[in-house]
């Protein structure tokens, strides 16, 4: 529990760093922190429980997507603003990093490893996303034909 | 008189969208803020085509034959990440489509948000790239010493690249400058730290510090805008996601390699 705790206290904290960088409207800065947060301790528990790195991050990307869709109703902001600061935490750096670093030491094998995975990952952030960005275009579009 | 407001009704279409390309908005995002805030002036017919690199908009109206189709391309040269703006033209869009705000109004208020300043640098570099940097290290299984040497490296790193960014230097070697400061502030740190009595992992500390220059999101919006069709945008993105890469890493590379040659430093 402690461990669950103190990782969405760093993770809330360094989607806000995200925010100032990207210049995030400054009313939304808590809210950014806590998609983050959240995604983040649940792509850790989902980790521990599964083993699979990259359906760990599916199913916190959804939950991303989820609370993002919800905060940009309540604000009427671009969902935007919600998901690029909530998604750093996930998104492949380190693998990116270890893929470049492998291919500068001359080991391919590695670089194949980091690179694919790192792939893998961005596929599934992509692919929970807009996921859920679609079904709610949908709701919208159905909402509309029926007025 | 009607052609003159016609064509500054598509000007100004056109810079609610230049401005939101510029900051970093989704592709549907612009062609669908281009696409209502001409429908709302009495354009039965807009179409808009919106790539990284460029915007082409063509409207036309109905019944009036002596009129010739309009179209426009406006080329985007350099793109960065500036949520706020984009928030700002949303809302003005959703504003400008439900009351009937006059087009010099309009033109104001998108040149104000055009003109809205970021943050300034320090708080950008010790809040943005210090603290995401430094909690990343923590993130990544570092300790106490990597969070802080991931802190110094991680503002360094941002003080750096807003300094390059104000001469308006390539973006390429910027990013190069970026790694090799990150790597070459991490190698010092790790040659300070024995004599306070400590053990400080190098590799967490420039993880943490590049963190900031990574192409994450670009690549997730390669990504995504590939699944939703737009198949130029979505290559247009990963050239820019494997560019930026690229170059951290050739940055970071020049450095490290440097290290073990000179100073007979090792990593892995």
């Amino acid at each position: 529990m402690m461990e669950y705790i103190t990782n969405f206290i760093y993770a809330y904290l360094s989607t806000i760093g995200f925010a100032v960088l990207f210049n995030v409207p400054k009313s939304s800065f808590i809210k950014s922190g806590f998609v983050g947060g959240l995604s983040w301790v649940i792509y850790i528990f989902t980790k521990n429980l599964s083993g699979s790195i990259v359906g760990a991050t599916f199913v916190a990307s959804l939950v991303i997507a989820i609370i993002g869709e919800i905060f940009a109703i309540i604000d009427k902001n671009p969902i935007t603003v919600y998901i690029i600061p909530g998604i750093i935490p996930l998104v492949p750096g380190f693998g990116l990093y270890n893929t470049m670093r492998s291919i500068v030491d001359r080991r391919f094998d590695l670089a194949a490893n980091h690179g694919t995975e790192a792939l893998l990952i961005s596929v599934s952030i992509a692919g929970a996303l807009v996921i859920v960005l679609s079904i709610n275009s949908y709701r919208r579009q159905r909402q509309r034909l029926k007025q | 008189m009607v052609s003159v407001n016609r064509k500054k009704t598509l000007i100004m279409a056109l810079y609610a969208g230049e401005i939101m390309l510029k900051s970093g908005a989704e592709t549907y995002r612009v062609e669908d803020t281009i696409t209502r805030l001409c429908k709302s002036r009495n354009f039965p017919y807009v179409e808009a085509y919106v790539t990284p690199t460029g915007i082409f908009v063509s409207v036309d109206s109905k019944g009036e034959s002596q009129d010739e189709i309009v179209t426009y391309i406006k080329r985007i040269k350099s793109r960065g990440i500036n949520l706020n703006k984009v928030a700002e033209v949303n809302n003005f869009s959703r504003r400008f489509v439900e009351s009937n705000m006059p087009l010099d109004e309009a033109f104001a208020t998108l040149k104000a948000i055009d003109n809205l300043k970021p943050f300034s640098q320090h708080v950008d570099a010790l809040l943005g790239g210090g603290l995401s940097g430094a909690f990343f290290a923590l993130l990544f299984g570092g300790n106490l010493p990597a969070f802080l040497g991931a802190f110094i490296a991680g503002s360094i790193v941002s003080y750096t690249l807003s300094d390059l960014a104000k001469t308006e230097f390539p973006p390429f070697l910027s990013n190069i400058c970026g790694g090799s400061v990150a790597a070459l502030v991490a190698i010092i740190l790790s040659y300070i730290s024995p004599l306070i009595n400590v053990n400080l992992d190098v590799d967490i500390v420039i993880t943490g510090a590049i963190m900031v220059m990574v192409p994450g999101v670009a690549i997730t919006n390669a990504v995504r805008d590939s699944i939703a069709g737009d198949l130029v945008s979505g290559l247009a993105r990963a050239a820019e996601a494997i560019i930026i890469a690229t170059s951290i890493a050739v940055g970071v590379g020049f450095i490290l390699k440097l290290w073990q040659i000179v100073l007979g430093g090792s990593l892995l």
